[in-house]
């Protein structure tokens, strides 16, 4: 029971990483950037790459992660800006981040074969006895990089002047670029953290992945679905989506059958968007409003 | 009249418009320093088009605008917004989910290096609207519409700019928010702002400014000195406004 609370937590933080991802880049710029999933392969490939010619695991690490927020960028400046510059209202940003996905996957696909490629083992060959659980360093690692990548988002949302301004940008750009916000800027900065989080995602995830060029799809559609789950408007909202989904889909695998975490997710995700269409955390759903009217109910019957 | 060095706004030849349909055409006018000038237009007119030209907002825009003696044509908002022109945006527009006080000083970003110049203005702020700063911890949209037109004012004035464009700050406030808009449209002006008040009020704006402009389907078609216009000039300017 512990063991599969603490597997789908740890589960659930790739997902909400890769979420979070696609709620920081649609915060500011109100676009899906549908090549999120392939950032995070980018980093596992090019950290298996690069340690496999020599380079010490860190390096690899390092590099990769740059690799992902960079590219990240890249993406904004060739797929995003054009098209958003030509109509600001058009979805053309859709075809866009979906085509530059299948270029980035097709491209590393020919330079890396479609075979698995080993991944450091790194921290993941450790392993960390719990009362009930087992755990190894890796994963502990990452259930603190998602409790970490949360708190750090909130603190300078809630806290900073660029976090504040970041949220103006986010309900009203018009009207925070007349008092001087560069909006821009902060897309530029939108995307390199959404490369970052993702390229996170795929060193945590990369030990029980090893990298091949097609994991892109797989955790991209996981990130989504997590994203849906939790809902758009919030990044920290998205973690709270990928954690709930990694615990049900660990919970399906072990309690309904082996393969139930292909369907299952699909089955939760059509569930949420009847049940709470803005995802299970935003304010004003109907998941809410049906809890406030069960507790103002309970309260009007005591008066 | 418009070389005269002492304009805070001068406006020449401005056409501009969405999607390559200009909506407003060849426009003239200016602001003095210290001057409250009021445009005044019926529905549709292009009076929030000709904001958004000065702001920058509007990207299709030809002609010169000139504001202390800087053309802002071609620039963007965010380089206008650094002490040039600051606007109180038509239904106000706070940000949404923060606070009153954290909408001031987003108002200030500019400033935001100067801390005491920034307190200083805050200060001034609060003096101005009292009830702003009784509620300065409140979430800002959650305010009254009365109260929620001072907190953008406040925005407005918080970055401190050479001109001052209000879009129709009186729409949807009850009279007694009104009566207290005019008082304060009024200190400001006495504070030697340079002031562009777009109204389809024309009782507040003869009683705030002093010279307005009339426009009409995107072009300037009357202008006058407030105090020149008696009832009859009263009843031509309601008929236009229809
Ligand atoms: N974003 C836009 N895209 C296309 N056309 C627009 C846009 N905004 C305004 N217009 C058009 O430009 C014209 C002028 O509009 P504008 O908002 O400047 O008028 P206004 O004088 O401010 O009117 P109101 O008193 O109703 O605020 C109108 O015909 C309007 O339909
Ligand atoms: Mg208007």
């Amino acid at each position: 029971m512990l063991q599969v609370l603490l597997s789908g937590l740890t589960v659930g933080t790739i997902y909400g990483l890769v979420a979070m991802a696609f709620a920081v880049v649609f915060y500011v710029t109100k676009v899906v950037n549908f090549a999120t999933g392939q950032l995070l392969m980018v980093s596992i490939l090019l950290t298996a790459g690069l340690v496999r010619l020599g380079l010490p695991d860190w390096l690899g690490v390092g590099i990769a992660l740059i690799a992902s927020t960079v590219l990240g960028v890249i993406i904004y400046f060739v797929a995003v800006r054009p098209v958003l510059k030509f109509d600001r209202f058009s979805f053309a940003w859709l075809v866009s981040t979906l085509g530059i996905a299948i270029v980035i996957q097709a491209t590393f696909a020919i330079i890396f074969g479609p075979a698995s490629q080993p991944f450091p083992r790194g921290l993941h060959q450790i392993p960390v006895h719990l009362p009930g659980a087992t755990l190894t360093v890796q994963e502990i690692l990452t259930l603190v990089v998602g409790a970490l990548a949360v708190l750090g988002w909130e603190l300078v949302r809630r806290k900073t002047l660029v976090g504040k301004l970041g949220m103006a940008i986010s309900t009203d750009p018009e009207i925070a670029s007349t008092f001087g916000a560069n909006v821009t800027a902060y897309a530029v900065g939108a995307f390199a953290i959404g490369g970052f989080l993702a390229g996170l995602a795929g060193i945590l995830v990369g030990p029980i992945t090893y990298g091949n060029p097609y994991l892109g799809d797989t955790y991209g559609i996981s990130g989504f679905i997590a994203l849906m789950i939790g809902g758009i408007q919030r990044p920290a909202a998205a973690m709270g989506g990928g954690l709930i989904l990694g615990v049900l889909s660990i919970a399906a695998n072990s309690y309904i059958g082996a393969q139930a975490s292909d369907w299952f997710p699909f089955v939760l995700v059509l569930l949420v968007l009847l049940l709470a269409p803005n995802g299970v955390f935003a304010s004003g759903d109907s998941l809410r409003k049906l809890f406030r009217r069960r507790s103002s109910l309970t309260v009007g019957g005591r008066a | 009249m418009s070389n005269t060095i002492d304009n805070t706004l001068v406006v020449e030849g401005l056409s501009g418009g969405y999607d390559r349909f200009d909506v407003i055409h060849d426009i003239a006018f200016r602001v003095g320093r210290g001057e409250a000038v009021a445009l005044l237009g019926p529905n549709g007119a292009g009076k929030s088009t000709v904001l958004r030209a000065i702001t920058g907002l509007l990207k299709h825009r030809r002609g010169t605008v000139t504001i202390d003696g800087t053309n802002v044509v071609g620039m963007g908002p965010h380089q206008i917004s650094r002490g040039l022109a600051a606007m109180v945006p038509e239904g106000r527009r706070l940000f949404v989910g923060q606070s009153v006080e954290d909408n001031l000083r987003l108002g200030g970003m500019r400033l935001r290096k100067d801390r005491a110049r920034t307190d200083q203005l805050l200060q001034s702020v609060y003096d101005l609207f009292p009830v702003v700063e009784r509620y300065k911890a409140r979430e800002a949209t959650a305010l009254s519409g009365g109260e929620q037109q001072m907190v953008a004012i406040g925005r407005m004035m918080m970055s401190d700019p050479s001109l001052m464009l209000l879009d129709e700050p009186s729409l949807g406030l009850a009279p007694l928010a009104i009566a207290d808009l005019i008082t304060a449209l009024q200190q400001l002006r006495e504070r030697k702002s340079s002031i562009l008040l777009v109204e389809q009020r024309v009782d507040i704006a003869l009683e705030v400014c002093d010279r307005i402009y009339v426009l009409s389907e995107g072009r300037i078609v009357d202008e006058g000195r407030a105090s020149d216009i008696g009832t009859e000039g009263r009843a031509l300017i309601d008929a236009y406004l229809g």
